[in-house]
Order: C-alpha cells, then structure tokens, then sequence
C-alpha cells in the first residue's frame, strides 16, 4: 500500500499541532505501507513564504515533496477578508476567494495530485481548512481520507466547509466531540469515520531534577506548555493565577514553556522559559504538579495527552467542550469555567498529593488504552482495511 | 474503599472524594454546588452594610483622659495650689471648651474608624459582585458568539433548502409537461 499524507508545513522542527501529528503519523505508519509527505515549501505559518528551497528531501527516512506557494498570504487582507465572511451575507466566491487568502496558495501541489493519482492507494490530508485540503479533496474525493483536526472556530460554519466534509471516503476525528461538531454541522454521518488522534513520544524515564537543576526552579509549581498566546486563553490564566497567588501566598509558581506572541505579565511567580527541546519539555512536565490547559478552543491537545502520559493531572478550561470531555471520560483531571472553580479546583489539587496521584494515574490509564502509538496505528490499519474491502465489494 | 475530605491551602476542603471511584464529574458537582453556596451567602451579607448603625458619639462621656503628668508639672501645680481656685476660675470656661473638643475629636475617630470597616466591608462585596459580573459577562458573551454561528448556521441551511426546493419545484414542472406530451403522444 502506497500513502500520501498531505499538510500545510512539514519539517522537523515545525511543532503546530497537525503538523506535527501528521510527521508522527508518517513515522508510524512506515513499518506497514510506502509513505510519502506532499507539502509547501512555507515554514511560517502566518505569511506562508517559501522557505525550503528542495523539491524533494528525505526526513527520517520519509520521502517529502514539496511544491512552492504561488503567493504569500497577506495577513491584513485575510483578517479583513475574514471578518467580512463572518460578519456579512457572503457567496460561494468570496468563501472560495477567502481560502486562496489563507493559502498556503500551492496550485502545483494540487496538480501533482491529479497526475500521480494512480501511484497511490490514498491520500490522507491533515487540516480540513486550508487550500491543500480543500482542493485535495475535491480533486480525489474516492481516494481521500481527512484528518480535520477542526477545532471549534467559527469559520467550520462556512458553506464551503460543509459539503467538503462530505466529500472524503473516511474521516479520521480526534475526539468525540470532533465527531459531534463536525456531524451537526454537514450531517455527514453517512461518511465513514473513526476517533483516533494522536500518540506522543514519551522518554522512558524524564528527570525532574534535571529541569529544577538547569532552571533553578526548587519550590512547587504548574506547568503551561503551548504557544503563549490571547487565543490559547493565556491571559486568562495569568489573570487567574495572580489572583490566585494574592489570595493564597504561597511558593507556587506557573512555568511557561513556549513561544510567545503576547506579553507576559511581570510577575515573579510567572517563569517564562520560552521554546524547549522535547527532553527538556518533558522533564519540566515530570517535575510539575499539574499541567494546566487554559485553551478555548483545541482538536486534542496533545500536550494534554503527555502530561496524562507522565501521569500528572490536568486543570483544563471547560469552556473548551474537546478539554472537558477528555477530562471527565479520563478522570484525568479538574476543570473551570471562571475564576471561582479554578480556584477551588487548583487548591483542592494542590492541597490532595493523593488527588493529584490518583487522577494522573486515571489519566496515564486512558492514554495507555487510547492513545499509545500500538492503539494508533491499530485504528488507522483498521480505517484502510474498511476502505479495502468497501472497495473490494463495489469491484 | 477510602473517602475523606482533605485540607486546602487557606481554607479546609469540604469535599469528599472517593479515591478507589474517582469521579470527576462528582468532584466538579460538589465545587460548583459549594461556590453557589458561597455565592448566595455573600449575596445575603451584601445588604448587611445598609442595615449597619452608625454609633453616634456621646458629648458628655469621660473617657480621653490627658496623658500622666510629669514631675515638674507635679511640683508647678503644688506651687501654684494657693492660687488653684482663682486660676481655674479664670480658665474653667477653656478648660470645658478643651475638654470638649477632645472628646468630639476622640468620637469622631472611633466613627471614622468605623465607617472605614462598613467602606472596606462594601467595597469587598463591590469587587465579587463586579467578578460575578463579570463572568456572567464572558458567558453571554461566549453564548451570543455561539448563537452567531449557529444563526449563521442556520441561514445557510435555510437558503440551501429554498434552492433545493425551488430545483425540486421546476424538476416537478418538467416532469408534468412531458407526462402531458407523452399523453399526447400515446393519444394520438
């Protein structure tokens, strides 16, 4: 079985959630069919500007093609663009003149599609809102597979959007409530699908005193890891743990680890450490008492899934309805809506060592049962057995 | 199976968890049932400032004594005892004003000090009131954001089906004229 796995950015150093969910699918998948990775030539996410200047490379052992973007994204217009689309009556056209906005614009990405159909079995596009998906799936819809990772953001409810979730032979959700938005929004219940996500890769054994050692870090302290950011509710959390710190002194601190596109408010219990290598990012959540997960709107939240990995527990954002329902099916972890619960749920975790044990080992349970790379790799063979045999049957 | 309660830094935790059934969905019930506790007592010590009485002072009441006297103040006044009730005489009249003041200004502190505690009290139930508030702010917020979409949502939905049934409106016109032709055909 040959596969193309079809996204926005690719690159080792490139960490935005689908991009690095599909690398770490690619990796996975290896061992059972021929991979190979379509995608731009663009790093930054924002202007999606040609950076790479190979056609073709070879990451960890994954063939990755890559076609060049015809125009880089002008970010103002888009914004203008994109409040227009939201806020007006709008056509077909100017949701199809939106999409060539956001790009990343790879028309020779869609072409190579087209002519190289017949070398591959299916194509697997991850990200169901930019122009590689959309046109992809168009082009091949029989041969398609889309991982959405739609997170709940109001242009799902483009129209554009609505028949492209149609459209594939399977999708490949990340959590129920994925599933539950996505359904409501096409009724593409007709559509094969499955719940799958993402694996992550945990080292054996992360050290917490490593962390602690190289930062200077010796009292208690939560963890945020993630993109420092208004849209990942991090002013918030701010907002929150100063208060909370006024209230009830204490030694504890709040780690930042993450590039950061907002300021971050003086204060000397907030500890920013910036971007971190995978190792040591897994040694700062090791040596956490909890990860806290202050995002409004996520697909999975992988990070969520690493701190259960490790066994720590998680006070997430229930207005994020994918954070909640993890944290209830996991026992994993509390959750707030304003500032009283996360009040009340942070001192209740931090006062109970034993709550907080107990409710990372629920979570380290559920990852083990879903999200373990064996469990991964078990769903998606299982998604192209289906299609195989639907296949099969139709000849 | 273990229950208890545990201690919370600050306040002493009240709810109960079950350690061998961990359930957080009960955990969660039991924060947000406490935090409307909470909520409805500080809603009902909110009006408690209105009620609050303000002491009034007593002109007449004798505490606010002067401070001890010192020993050449001691041995002055002994000098000057012959001439005590010719003094005081003359004086009496500022003494009494002396006294009085302090006294007003010794009440007015105690007063001050009092309505300082009501302002302090009201203003801390100002600023829950405000975050409640303010919270309640974000979730409307939050819901008419939500309502926009599902709106949007559902005038999409409402002009696909008006196409479709204007389609299926002509497909229908179609169909009738040529059963007619084909009767026509079939007739003649």
């Amino acid at each position: 079985m040959k596969l193309a796995l079809v996204v926005q950015r690719y690159g080792v150093g490139i960490n935005g959630g689908a991009e690095l969910h599909c690398r770490w699918i690619a990796e996975h998948l290896k061992k059972y069919a021929e991979i190979e990775v379509l995608t731009t030539k663009a790093l930054d996410y924002i202007t999606w500007k040609n950076h790479f200047p190979q056609d073709e490379e070879v990451i960890n052992g994954i063939l990755v093609r890559r076609f060049p973007v015809t125009r880089p994204r002008r970010p103002e217009k888009f914004g203008r663009l994109q409040n227009q689309l939201l806020g007006q009556e709008h056509s077909d056209a100017d949701e199809l003149r939106w999409l060539d906005e956001e790009g990343p614009l790879a028309p020779s990405l869609i072409d190579y599609i087209r002519e190289n159909e017949q070398d591959y079995d299916y194509f697997i596009f991850f990200s169901y809102r930019y122009y590689h998906s959309y046109w992809g799936i168009q082009t091949l819809p029989q041969k398609s597979i889309l991982v959405p990772t739609a997170e709940r953001d109001p242009v799902i409810g483009l129209r554009l959007f609505k028949d492209l979730f149609r459209k594939p032979r399977a999708l490949i959700y990340n959590s129920v409530e994925e599933r539950r938005m996505i359904n409501a929004l096409s009724q593409n219940e007709s559509v094969f699908g499955d719940v799958v996500g993402v694996g992550s890769e945990v080292p054996a054994a992360p050290s917490a005193e490593a962390f602690r050692q190289k930062h200077g870090v010796s009292s208690p302290y939560l963890i945020y890891i993630g993109r420092v950011d208004e849209n990942k509710g991090c002013h918030k959390l701010f907002e929150y743990f100063i208060r909370f710190k006024k209230e009830a002194p204490s030694g504890l601190r709040l780690v930042l680890a993450g590039s950061t596109v907002m300021r971050i408010p003086a204060c000397p219990d907030i500890l920013y450490l910036g971007f971190m290598r995978e190792d040591d990012k897994f040694n700062a959540l090791a040596g956490a008492e909890l990860l806290v997960m202050p995002s409004f709107f996520e697909s999975l939240s992988m990070v969520t899934l690493e701190a259960w990995a490790l066994g720590k527990p998680v006070l997430a954002n229930a207005l994020c309805d994918v954070l909640k329902g993890q944290c209830l099916r996991s026992n994993g972890g509390l959750f707030y809506e304003n500032y009283p619960e996360f009040r009340e749920g942070l001192s209740l975790l931090l006062g109970s060592p034993r709550l907080r044990q107990t409710l990372g080992g629920n979570g380290r349970k559920y990852f083990e049962e879903n999200y373990c790379w064996e469990v991964i790799e078990k769903k998606y063979l299982a998604v192209f057995d289906r299609l195989e045999t639907e296949k099969e049957k139709a000849s | 199976m273990s229950q208890q309660s545990e201690n919370t830094p600050g306040k002493k935790s009240d709810i109960e968890i079950d350690y061998d059934h961990l359930d957080v969905a009960r955990i969660m019930d039991e924060i947000k049932a406490r935090l409307a506790g909470e909520s409805g007592r500080e809603s009902s010590s909110a009006g408690a400032p209105d009620s609050a009485r303000v002491p009034d002072f007593d002109l007449e009441s004798g505490d606010g004594q002067p401070p001890a006297r010192g020993r050449v103040r001691r041995l002055l006044l002994k000098l000057m005892s012959p001439f005590r009730p010719v003094i005081k005489l003359l004086i009496l009249p500022v003494y009494d004003e002396f006294q009085q003041t302090v006294r007003i200004l010794h009440n007015t502190n105690i007063r001050l000090d009092h309505l300082y505690e009501v302002t302090d009290r009201d203003r801390h139930n100002t600023i829950v009131r405000l975050d409640r508030l303010r919270e309640y702010t974000k979730l409307l917020h939050s819901l008419s954001h939500n309502l926009v979409v599902e709106m949007t949502k559902l005038k999409i939905e409402n002009d696909t089906l008006k196409a479709r049934l204007e389609i299926m409106e002509k497909d229908f016109d179609f169909l009738g004229q040529r059963e007619r032709a084909l009767e026509r055909e079939v007739f003649e």
